[in-house]
């Protein structure tokens, strides 16, 4: 499945769009939101957990998109540009929030032994309201690694946090979202 | 299966449905205004491409004066009341330079080196001046300076022609005539 317009990334059009959203042409201002509106949108209500305030966000992102597609150099990847905007207005929404990423984990969600990774415990639903009952900073780890294909070290430097705290974190985010869907599935 | 595999697997039916029409609905409102800096360069160009050739005329017309003066022929014409003549060329180009000088430089479209040769004692009428000192009560350089005050007071005409033109022709101007 193809989340992102990355078929747009080789393409004369995406140039197309650019050149013509430079010039101030609203109709390319159109295409150009509507070719990434779902993507992003499902990026900042992912990072939000919800949809009016990932409706917001986006649509700040965007604001900030169409402003700056000046400073876009011609052969960077239009998608990726985009998608870091999306992602750090999503992350200041957050730091507004008091979200802080650097947390220590406390102590009642310690690993248990046991829990094991039983397929069938998984379907998407279950996974789904897993991670959304994660606290925002684990969330926000697990979000742009998994769902966003960031390496550690660039959520790392996203975050302003080391490199080991993002790996740490990240563990613990997976580990909380197993023991969820454990919990779930025995009460089942 | 571990959570990465099985998030990867099954991306789409992570993925929800767009964000409302809205969204792009409050964007529009916010839009950058189109840039008109191309459109305005390519109407100056239009506009003012013919005062470019001014300069160059000018300067070929200085170099040929050179030329000429540098000739040993005697030039037979004879051109009466010469200083009256003189006095009324540099009157009249006075007067348009203060006229062209009232203009704000944008709309005239005149860079600082065509201002510059246009100017009544420049380089080339120092030149000239010099020229005549050294030969007072030679005709052919009192001929070529009557020439060439000439030439100047024809281009500044033009260029103030030009100017009044363009003014016309603009839309605010067209508004307060109607």
């Amino acid at each position: 499945m193809n989340l992102y317009p990355d078929n747009l990334e080789n393409l004369p059009v995406t140039d197309q769009i650019v050149a013509r959203c430079r010039m101030g042409d609203a109709r390319a201002f159109h295409d150009l939101y509507h070719a990434y509106s779902k993507a992003m949108y499902n990026i900042c209500l992912r990072m939000t957990g919800h949809s009016a305030d990932a409706e917001d966000v986006l649509q700040e992102a965007f604001v900030q998109i169409f402003k700056n597609l000046d400073k876009l150099a011609t052969d960077s990847s239009l998608t990726a540009w985009v998608k870091r905007i999306v992602v750090n207005h999503c992350l200041s929404y957050l730091r507004k929030k008091k979200v802080y990423f650097e947390e220590v984990e406390d102590q009642e969600w310690k690993s248990e032994d046991g829990v094991d990774e039983n397929e069938h415990m998984l379907t998407v639903a279950t996974v789904k309201e897993a991670i959304g009952q994660l606290p925002a900073g684990y969330r926000t780890v697990l979000n742009l690694y998994i769902f966003e294909d960031y390496s550690h070290r660039e959520i790392a430097g996203l975050l302003n946090i080391s490199e080991s705290t993002v790996k740490t974190q990240y563990m613990r985010a997976k580990e909380r979202v197993r023991q969820i869907v454990h919990l779930k599935s025995k009460r089942i | 299966m571990n959570l990465e595999e099985f998030i990867r697997q099954n991306r789409s039916g992570f993925e929800e449905e767009g964000p409302g029409p809205d969204v792009w609905a409050r964007l529009e409102k916010q839009l950058p205004q189109p840039r008109k800096e191309k459109g305005r360069v390519v109407q100056m160009m239009a506009k003012h491409w013919w005062k470019a050739a001014i300069l160059v005329a000018l300067l070929v017309n200085a170099g040929l004066l050179l030329k000429y003066m540098n000739t040993r022929q005697e030039v037979a014409v004879v051109i009466p009341e010469i200083q009256e003549m003189e006095s009324y060329y540099s009157a009249r180009i006075e007067q348009k330079m203060d006229e062209l000088k009232q203009l704000p430089a944008a709309t005239a479209g005149l860079d600082s080196l065509t201002l510059k040769e246009l100017e009544l004692r420049n380089d080339t009428y120092k030149m000239l001046e010099k020229e005549l000192a050294a030969n007072p009560g030679n005709e052919r350089i009192r001929a070529a300076m009557i020439r060439y005050y000439q030439m100047k007071l024809e281009l500044l005409d033009r260029i103030l022609d030009e100017h009044n033109k363009y003014s016309n022709d603009s839309p605010s101007t067209q508004k307060d005539v109607l």
